[in-house]
């Protein structure tokens, strides 16, 4: 029996217990909501706040309506978003259904590659996919320098959509599949014993079935597309194309007076639309529970839908999609970090090269974000991941008065844009933290990111810890264990592996997430993801590769590490 | 063991009540069981004085401690409650063993270290299960688990023992040597006892008194043979066996008793209680009712079905437009028969 929500501690709660819950809720509301007042502050002024004789004014909102760079942003946002959703969940959908309910040749193998853009450092991914398919890739040049066939933009409008579909749709796949998971697939052998084909079932029974799952998944990676920061900072940069999260980003950095209040009003704006979307998605979600619940899991053998002649053709384009939007990129992005320059009019070898290795090797500043993004990858993950077992604890397994809040909150910083989060720690460090006591030194951009990514470690030990019945806490109390003895000495054990989980999650986001640093980051105090940026940014592509290489090579060991581990401890 | 004494308990969710006013005392060492159909309030009950669910009226004290006084305030957290329990799911944690299961009780009050593995061991040995302390909850079978379940909640030892069907997961041969087992454990312990269950045979054949819920109320409260004989209300007669209900027109008999006639047996029945009013209802038990040849005593009768179930035959029987449900050792034919309520087989139900 799983019952969330049910209080366990018995009577009014003890002092010491909710002392100690006090604080840890208070700290992560705190984190999360603390941000966000004096961005909104700071919107509404005349002037930077650190300015003197700033009043109340709308005139950060006049003038942000004023700039028609602003409008072309909204713009190529809203093309992009649309035309990235679109084939974000067109083609996560399709492939959920082939991967899972077909007898489609190597489904299994697929299904975890294509998980793959995903867990790729979201830097590495783009810049393999320039090194490839950009203005001067190899397959690019391969075709128009070498063959003078007509080409296509990487850097256009619809270039980047494509890419941006590409990295979105693990979403999509994801959420379908684990609807499709959850439903029973005797409703579909019912078509099918009635008569149905393949092709008929999947029309009219599978993909109806699917309709809250795919709206769903279609309002989050919309949400997602208008904060996406990294693909027109990168990507958009030669045809200066600018969405909203990059025009905020250059309007910030290039502003003659720093930190214009327009740029907080730019924030504040799209804060609010996104977070219209998230109650939306948040009643579509409600819809989808009451959906799966109708059919019975299914508990029996599901025959999988027969494709026909069309499985091998399948099978083979599928192959193909993963290894043109995954596997050639990585090559690419590995070579690219071993050349001089990206041509084909010379042999690669030719170009060989160990500078910008080299440059990662000496160089303080590569160096130093490599050390750093580490430490904050270790450090935070772990510290991150300590504290919200403690408020996921308090939010389903207490009496705590603030419990109720807890949840929500530790939703909320993944689903706002990382850039506007960013901008409102930027405000709070000004405002509120006497001389330079976060702000000029790590801790300010480790606990911007780690509080964006607090969600992530939060999904993964809410499921986990709503299966570890009431009872087992009721049973520790009758024992006479107060609620942090039950707390520390049953529930925390009984959810290491999904600690251990969320940890590797944390460690692997961390370690490739940038957005919310990206108004923070000082000399001296560097991360991976902000100075690949501002180096590319400057046209220095070697080391950038060579870090996002890095990225990847340690995110992969970890990953393989990490299943080991969590085999080895899900068995004891 | 001191006794537990429950006042006026009362819990509402939202709009529905789910208790309305328990009130029963548990004396010293006694096995007491709440016995009633699904979501009548048992687990409530029992999670209230446990300290799982605060109750919105009442008091609930045990020994000279008050657990929940409403009135007054007071509502004691469960782990300073010193009670031991039992749960349906059994609750065993997994990832300690069998032996660190049944000693957290101990750790938490501190025990010395070696005093503490030695009642670990003595408590295993006395639900059988010496030997197995280095196992994992989930290298045991369900009777063995609940073995170990019990064996963590004596372990400290606690005032009161309260289990909330704790036999519902066994199958049917097992949960009735765990019952005699669990009574013989409970009896030479000499635990005060609450235990909830659904299962009437349960109920009587462990209980030294039973309270019989509905609705969130107590209906009837009385040691197994009081309340089997003279259940009181239709609904316990009901819950505890099957039973004819017949009504009638009711007249005094001699020597205060009374006597219900009705269309089918102009006779009448004798019941061994004065009446409470001209017209009542009683209930006879099915095994309680003669039923034989259409040459034996009494009224007139048909036997419609008979069907052979082992130990006996239960027989559908028609006495003038009424159907009466008999259960009898010997066979009858179907057809024509003869039926007798003999005085002392009726008692007035509400
Ligand atoms: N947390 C709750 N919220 C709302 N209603 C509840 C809650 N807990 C119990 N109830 C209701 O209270 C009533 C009594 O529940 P309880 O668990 O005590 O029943 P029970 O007698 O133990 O039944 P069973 O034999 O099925 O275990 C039920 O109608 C149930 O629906
Ligand atoms: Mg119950």
């Amino acid at each position: 029996m799983t019952a969330v929500d049910t209080p366990v501690a018995a009577g009014r709660p003890r002092a010491p217990a909710s002392v100690g819950q006090a604080v840890v809720s208070v700290l992560v509301i705190g984190l999360v909501v603390g941000p966000f007042v004096p961005l909104v502050y700071s919107s509404f002024r005349s002037k930077p706040v650190y300015l003197p004789g700033g009043v109340f004014s709308l005139g950060g909102y006049r003038t942000l309506f004023a700039d028609p760079a602003y409008r072309t942003a909204v713009k190529n946002t809203l093309l992009f978003a649309v035309g990235t959703t679109a084939l974000a969940v067109a083609g996560g959908t399709l492939l959920a259904i082939l991967c899972t309910r077909t007898n489609l040749p190597g489904r299994r193998a697929y299904g975890l590659l294509l998980m793959a853009p995903s867990v790729i450092p979201p830097l590495g991914l783009i810049v393999g996919w320039t090194a490839i398919y950009g203005q001067g890739g190899y397959v690019t040049q391969l075709l128009s320098r070498n063959l003078h066939l007509p080409v296509w933009n990487l850097s256009s409008i619809p270039g980047m959509t494509v890419f941006g579909a590409v990295v979105t749709l693990p979403v999509a796949y994801l959420t379908v599949r684990s609807t499709l998971a959850g439903t029973d697939s005797s409703l579909e052998d019912a078509a099918r014993s009635a008569g149905a084909g393949p092709l008929r079932v999947i029309g009219r029974i599978t993909l109806p079935m699917l309709r809250p799952a795919i709206l769903n998944c279609t309002v989050l990676i919309f949400a997602l597309c208008l904060e996406i920061l990294g693909i027109p900072l990168f990507l958009g940069g030669p045809s200066n194309i600018d969405f909203y999260a990059s025009f905020l980003y250059r309007s910030w950095s290039n502003s003659g007076t720093p930190d214009p209040p327009f740029v907080s009003a730019g924030a504040v704006l799209l804060l609010v639309v996104v977070s219209l979307l998230l109650v939306v998605r948040a009643r579509l979600s409600g819809a989808e529970q009451r959906f799966v619940t109708v059919g019975a899991r299914s508990g029996g053998v599901h025959r999988p839908l027969d494709l026909g002649r069309w499985r091998r053709p399948a099978s083979a384009a599928i192959g193909v999609f993963i290894a043109v939007t995954s596997v050639v990129p990585l090559l690419g992005l590995v070579l690219m970090s071993f050349v001089r320059v990206l041509t084909t009019l010379v042999a690669p070898w030719h170009l060989m090269t160990s500078d910008n290795w080299h440059a990662v090797a000496t160089d303080p500043a590569l160096r130093r974000s490599i050390t750093d993004s580490l430490l904050i990858a270790v450090g935070g993950g772990a510290a991150s991941v300590a504290l919200v077992a403690v408020a996921a604890l308090i939010a389903h397994r207490s009496r705590f008065p603030l419990r109720r809040l807890i949840a929500p909150a530790l939703m909320y910083p993944r689903a706002v844009p990382g850039v506007i989060l960013g901008m409102g720690f930027f405000w709070t460090y000004l405002m509120f933290t006497p001389g330079s006591l976060v702000r000029n030194n790590l801790w300010g951009e480790a606990i911007a990111l780690c509080v964006r990514n607090l969600t992530l470690a939060y999904v993964v030990i809410q499921p986990s810890l709503a299966r570890i019945g009431v009872e087992l806490d009721r049973a520790g109390h009758a024992a006479g264990a107060g609620w942090w003895t039950v707390a520390r000495r049953i529930l925390l054990p009984m959810l290491r592996p999904a600690l251990l989980a969320a940890f590797v999650f944390m460690f692997v986001t961390l370690l490739g997430d940038y957005d919310p640093v990206v108004f923070l980051q000082k000399p001296g105090t560097e991360i991976l993801g902000v100075t690949m940026l501002q180096h590319w940014s400057t046209g220095v592509q070697g080391p950038v590769a060579a870090l996002a290489v890095l990225q990847v090579v340690i995110v992969a060991a970890v990953l393989l590490v990490a299943g080991r581990a969590l085999r080895r401890v899900d068995h004891a | 063991m001191p006794e537990i004494r429950i006042r006026n308990l009362r819990k509402s969710f939202g709009a529905a009540t789910v208790l309305d006013g328990i009130g029963f005392t548990v004396r010293d060492k006694e096995f007491v069981t709440l016995l009633g159909p699904s979501g009548c309030g048992k687990t409530t009950t029992l999670m209230a004085i446990a300290g799982f669910q605060s109750p919105d009226e009442g008091v609930i004290a045990v020994g000279d401690e008050v657990f929940v006084d409403r009135s007054a305030g007071v509502d004691l957290p469960a782990e300073r409650r010193d009670l031991g329990i039992v749960f349906q799911s059994y609750a065993l944690w997994p990832h300690m063993t069998v032996a660190q299961n049944v000693g957290f009780p101990l750790s938490l009050r501190k025990a010395d270290k070696r005093a503490a593995r030695e009642r670990v061991a003595e408590v295993l040995d006395l639900v059988e299960l010496g030997g197995h302390g280095d196992r994992y909850p989930h290298q045991l079978s369900g009777g063995q688990q609940q073995r170990v379940a019990l064996a963590r909640a004596i372990a400290h030892p606690p005032r009161v023992l309260l289990l909330d069907e704790p036999f519902s997961n066994l199958d049917a041969k097992l949960r009735e040597r765990a019952r005699d087992w669990l009574k013989q454990l409970q009896t030479s312990l000499g635990l005060t006892t609450v235990f909830v269950t659904h299962d009437q045979d349960e109920a009587l054949a462990m209980s030294d008194r039973i309270l019989v819920m509905h609705g969130g109320r107590i209906l009837r409260d009385g040691t197994p043979e009081e309340v089997y004989r003279e259940p009181g209300a239709r609904f316990v007669a009901e819950f505890l066996g099957q039973c004819n209900f017949l009504t009638g027109s009711v007249a005094a008999g001699p020597a205060g008793s009374s006597v219900l006639r009705m269309p089918a047996f102009p006779d009448g029945i004798t019941v061994g209680a004065a009446p409470r009013g001209p017209e009542a209802t009683v209930a006879v038990r099915p095994q309680d009712i003669e039923l034989d040849g259409p040459d034996a005593p009494g009224v007139d009768a048909s036997v419609i079905e008979a069907v052979f179930l082992g130990d006996h035959y239960r027989y559908q029987v028609r006495v003038a437009g009424l159907r009466i449900e008999v259960h009898a050792p010997h066979t009858v034919a179907c057809g024509p028969a003869r039926i007798r309520i003999p005085p002392g087989a009726a008692v007035f139900v509400d």
